[in-house]
């Protein structure tokens, strides 16, 4: 029981890093069609940003919000420069030149920031916490990444759906023509998205860093796990990525904790074969094809 | 005023448009008929910049649109409705309708202009929170016109407004929307392939065959002119 929890708790908690890069990921796919390969190089990037800033005298906090600031800045840096002159053709050009900027941040961190495995600080403790003698399976880190994960979650959901930019943002992705007749700055709409998403990014390799410690390539899994979640939810769904961002995490703590940790990443290859077999859409697919 | 002059469009090799110059007076409705592949939504989708003329020019009030971008001619008070409608089936009925008057700041009015939809449209009212996907064919007509009104344009562009509409129903959508123009002063031009509805309501009519403009004339002279009619018109 008492190794259940402590799996369960490490499997919210790692999920919670996997459903802000599944978010992320879908927020994109909805936006320009487009899978962005380099989101996990993308927050790797920018939490070297952080550390850097940080190592050079900045307070924590501030670098924790440069590091977001980076986030959007290299989102929409990303969509303008990269997505935008190949708009018009095959979306796998697109695709190609995010694994492009994949193999590019992954370079180029080495050589600014030095190729050596680094600890990165964490927040808070991540010494479980007790409460009156009783042990608790948490730390106040881990409640501070579910807490922040879930609050940007929600503050993205409020602009999507209760704000009038959010309305424009979901028209242009929709249905882009339509939304251009209607006076809506396409362009800068994806723009934005774009940024949003490499926010969330960002936030999720701040969040992983401490755990994970901070390397060039210390994204790639969690970009994979993350990728897993929001196939099982669909690409289409917010809310089907996070919960199969959720059931990945879960699943691969459980089986990391119980039959070994080498174990953990075919862990993931089998939830993710056996949800496409019984719905090839996702758990939370769009059973109606998209109405022109 | 819009005035179309020596309008000139291709795709590749194909020419859709040839030299075609009409204008659309204000407070009129202006129909524009002609067979399958004349190439009236090439000339709306021209106006409203979705596509690039090789030739001629398309003034508002004396400013060119051409070379401006869909969502700055928008901006200018030209409001579109596509062929087939074009509502976003993934927003609720009310999106919809905001999305018209959305790029306008004063939010009072943004919420007026949907509430008058609302009037115009009954039916929609009573579905504004559900999906547009759940609306039949007439409802999608009616919230793609009324998206179009609330934003309150000076040129409304009507792409076959009567494709799937039963004959009643295009009728009065038709006559509210002949109060509303001489209301507001609206510019009109109403594509059709129904020509003996479109005539009903126009004031002038221009015809296209192949690309060009073969008559302008009023339309009750248009629709008065067997000859014409039988030649162009089929009917
Ligand atoms: N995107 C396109 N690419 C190539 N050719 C096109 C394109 N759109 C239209 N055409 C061609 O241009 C010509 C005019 O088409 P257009 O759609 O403007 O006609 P239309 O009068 O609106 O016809 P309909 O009554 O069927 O709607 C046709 O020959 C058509 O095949
Ligand atoms: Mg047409």
């Amino acid at each position: 029981m008492r190794a259940f929890l402590i799996y369960t708790v490490d499997g919210v908690t790692n999920g919670m890093v996997y459903a802000a890069v599944a978010l992320a990921l879908v927020m994109i796919w909805r936006a320009t069609r487009i899978i962005n390969y380099a989101q996990g190089a993308m927050a790797m990037f920018t939490t070297y940003i952080a550390f850097f800033v940080i190592e050079h005298g900045t307070p924590f906090w501030l670098g924790f919000v440069i590091a977001l600031a980076a986030g959007l800045a290299l989102g929409a840096v990303t969509e303008r420069v990269l997505v935008r002159p190949v708009e018009s053709r095959p979306a796998l050009s697109a695709v190609i030149l995010t694994l492009g900027l994949l193999i590019f941040l992954e370079a180029l961190a080495p050589m600014l920031f030095g190729a050596q495995v680094q600890s990165f600080p964490a927040p808070f403790s991540r010494i479980d916490l007790t409460a009156g003698g009783t042990q608790l399976y948490f730390s106040r880190f881990d409640i501070f990444t579910v807490g922040s994960v879930l609050c940007v979650m929600v503050l993205l959901f409020v602009l999507f759906q209760r704000t009038t930019i959010g309305l424009r943002m979901r028209a242009a992705a929709f249905n882009p023509e339509i939304a251009r007749i209607l006076g809506i700055r396409v362009g800068r709409m994806l723009t934005l998205g774009w940024a949003l998403a490499a926010l969330l990014g960002a936030l999720a390799g701040l969040l992983a860093a401490p755990v994970l410690f901070l390397y060039p390539t210390n994204m790639d899994e969690v970009l994979v796990f993350g990728f897993t979640g929001a196939i099982i939810g669909g690409l289409e769904s917010p809310v089907g990525a996070v919960v199969g961002a959720l059931g990945v995490g879960l699943a691969l703590s459980y089986v990391s904790g119980f039959l070994g940790s080498d174990l953990a990443p075919l862990g993931s290859l089998l939830i993710l074969m056996a949800v496409l077999m019984i719905r090839p859409r996702g758990l939370f697919g769009m059973t109606r094809q998209r109405q022109v | 005023m819009l005035e179309v002059a020596e309008l000139t469009v291709a795709y590749g090799g194909v020419v859709a448009l040839d030299d075609v110059s009409f204008s659309v007076p204000e407070g009129a409705i202006t129909a524009v008929l002609g067979a399958n592949g004349a190439g009236k939504t090439t000339l709306v989708r021209t106006i409203s910049g979705l596509v690039r003329p090789r030739h001629g020019s398309v003034l508002l009030d004396g400013a060119e649109l051409v070379g401006r971008s869909p969502e700055s001619i928008a901006r200018l008070r030209v409001a579109h409705v596509p062929e087939g409608h074009g509502i976003v089936s993934e927003l609720s009925v009310d999106e919809n309708l905001r999305l018209g008057g959305l790029w306008r700041r004063d939010r009072a009015e943004q919420r007026v202009a949907v509430d008058e939809a609302y009037a115009l449209f009954p039916p929609l009212a009573a579905r504004r929170r559900g999906p547009a996907s759940g609306l039949s064919g007439g409802e999608r007509q009616m919230l793609s016109i009324g998206r179009a009104l609330a934003a309150r344009p000076a040129v409304l562009l009507l792409d076959e407004p009567s494709l799937g509409l039963a004959t009643r129903l295009l009728a009065q959508i038709m006559e509210r929307l002949g109060s509303l123009v001489a209301e507001r002063k609206l510019s009109v031009l109403l594509i059709e392939q129904n020509a003996r509805s479109a005539l009903s309501v126009a004031g002038q009519a221009v015809v296209l065959s192949l690309g060009r403009v073969v008559v302008i004339d009023e339309a009750h002279r248009l629709a008065g002119d067997e000859a014409l009619r039988h030649a162009y018109l089929g009917f």
